[in-house]
């Protein structure tokens, strides 16, 4: 009970900030926003290539948006603060992933919203499938994503290093969304990648908890 | 025989055997070895760069041992470092708080991490003098009222050992008092006090023993009340 109270406080503290200052929400916001229309208008804007630029879109934004969840601490020189309060790192995780999963939520909606309009396609049809899908993906870009954000944290040249390491581990996760958002969206199904999306979700929640916390103690 | 803080009154508040910290090459804090017994208030003295605050930090558990030992009330430095963070409050040159939440939201917070959710924010607020900007985002305020709102943060913990470095700076006369008010509250709950500052002067109005470091060695350290002004000028000048 204790540990889940700490992880509410630190994704509160971090959504409230968010709130305040509008960094990360407006930085990927705007990713996503130019990634849409720059692919929109190279590659057409044909209901069939929707699923590849929705997560194309949202894998750039996540891309820039997920050392913001860290990097606040370090330029607040609050991080040592944080880490010496008592009990375990892993609250800390679940906080801060909580936080970026609701932001990156919050982007998808949005982002599904414009592609309904920009790709004419039907997006209130397939609303909770196509919603459901997202949060699979969310979940899983954010279990690694919070990880990562940790192990930048004190790196030279971050922004180089975060699409190093984000695209590959999160590329099973993003191929697993395209597929099954096509699926959904031609009303077929696509049981393999659902299998994949969900198996890739779970071992990221099961493994990065335990190295953010190996990697904050290092930090 | 224990007191309120349910602490044996015979256990150190400190032991710290040859410790010291690495950074690259560079030794930061280098053998030291002392015991600090509760209720008691070191003073840790010396020139820039002298590594009071990497010992601090290392006491602190916010960085580990290159080599050496020691341990807080009995929990070891590295093996307890859980333990020994319910047990200490560190509070460090900046202040460590989030601009854009207000003094209470950033009080609230330390307390729901510090496993104190109940934790009287206001009155502590009032205590440090901030009722007045409770609500006031942390960037509009003074960096001596930031210091405050360290304080509070760490008061709040009701901590065992408080470590305080320089925290005589940025303060005005009503801070300092807060200062000797908080470490004064500390002891008498049987807890201890190390204060690092380069204002031995006033350290010393409080400081029962004296720790003189020096490239990272100490240089000096005893009783307070046998150190002379000329010893302890030369000591915190590094010239020993």
């Amino acid at each position: 009970m204790n540990g889940f109270l700490r992880a509410a406080a630190v994704a509160r503290k971090d959504l409230l900030m968010e709130w305040r200052g509008r960094q990360t929400i407006t930085a990927t916001g705007m990713v996503a926003l130019l990634m849409i229309l720059l692919l929109g208008f190279v590659l057409g804007s044909e209901p069939g290539r929707a699923a590849a630029v929705l997560w194309v879109a949202l894998g750039f934004a996540a891309i820039v948006g997920i050392p913001r969840i860290t990097q606040s601490e370090v330029e607040q020189q609050a991080l040592e603060t944080l880490l010496l309060y008592p009990g375990s790192r892993e609250h800390l995780y679940w906080g801060k992933g909580a936080a970026l999963l609701l932001m990156l939520s919050a982007l998808l909606v949005a982002l599904l919203l414009l592609l309904g309009v920009l790709f004419s396609v039907d997006v209130w049809t397939h609303g909770g499938a196509l919603l459901g899908v997202g949060m699979l993906g969310i979940v899983g870009l954010s279990a690694i994503g919070t990880l990562l954000a940790a192990l930048v944290l004190h790196v030279r040249g971050r922004e180089l290093l975060m699409p190093l390491l984000l695209l590959p581990l999160a590329l099973p996760v993003v191929l697993g969304c395209v597929r099954l958002t096509e699926a959904i969206l031609a009303g077929t199904t696509s049981a393999p990648w659902l299998l994949v999306l969900v198996v890739f979700d779970l071992v990221y929640l099961l493994v990065c908890p335990i190295l953010f916390e190996v990697v904050m103690d290092e930090a | 025989m224990r007191n309120d803080l349910d602490v044996a009154v015979d256990t150190p508040a400190v032991i710290a055997r040859g410790l010291a910290r690495r950074f690259r090459v560079e030794w930061a804090v280098r053998d030291v070895t002392f015991v600090l017994p509760p209720r008691s208030v070191l003073l840790l003295v010396g020139p820039n760069a002298s590594g009071k605050t990497t010992l601090l930090r290392l006491l602190a558990t916010a960085l580990r041992p290159t080599d050496g030992c020691g341990s807080i009330f009995g929990c070891d430095l590295v093996r307890d470092a859980d333990a020994v963070r319910r047990l200490t409050a560190l509070v460090g040159t900046s202040a460590g708080a989030y601009d854009l939440l207000t003094a209470r939201e950033n009080l609230r917070f330390a307390a729901a991490m510090g496993a104190r959710p109940d934790a009287p924010v206001a009155e502590w607020l009032d205590r440090v003098g901030l009722t007045a900007v409770a609500d006031t985002p942390v960037r509009t305020l003074s960096n001596g009222m930031k210091r405050r709102l360290a304080l509070a943060r760490a008061w709040l913990s009701s901590p065992r050992l408080l470590l305080l470095d320089e925290p005589y700076s940025g303060l005005d006369s009503e801070g300092l008092t807060l200062v000797a008010e908080m470490a004064s509250d500390t002891t008498r709950r049987g807890g201890s006090v190390i204060i690092a500052t380069h204002e031995w002067e006033r350290g010393m109005k409080v400081a029962d023993a004296v720790l003189a470091l020096a490239a990272g060695r100490p240089v000096e350290v005893g009783p307070a009340a046998q150190l002379t002004a000329a010893d302890l000028a030369a000591a915190a000048g590094g010239k020993r």
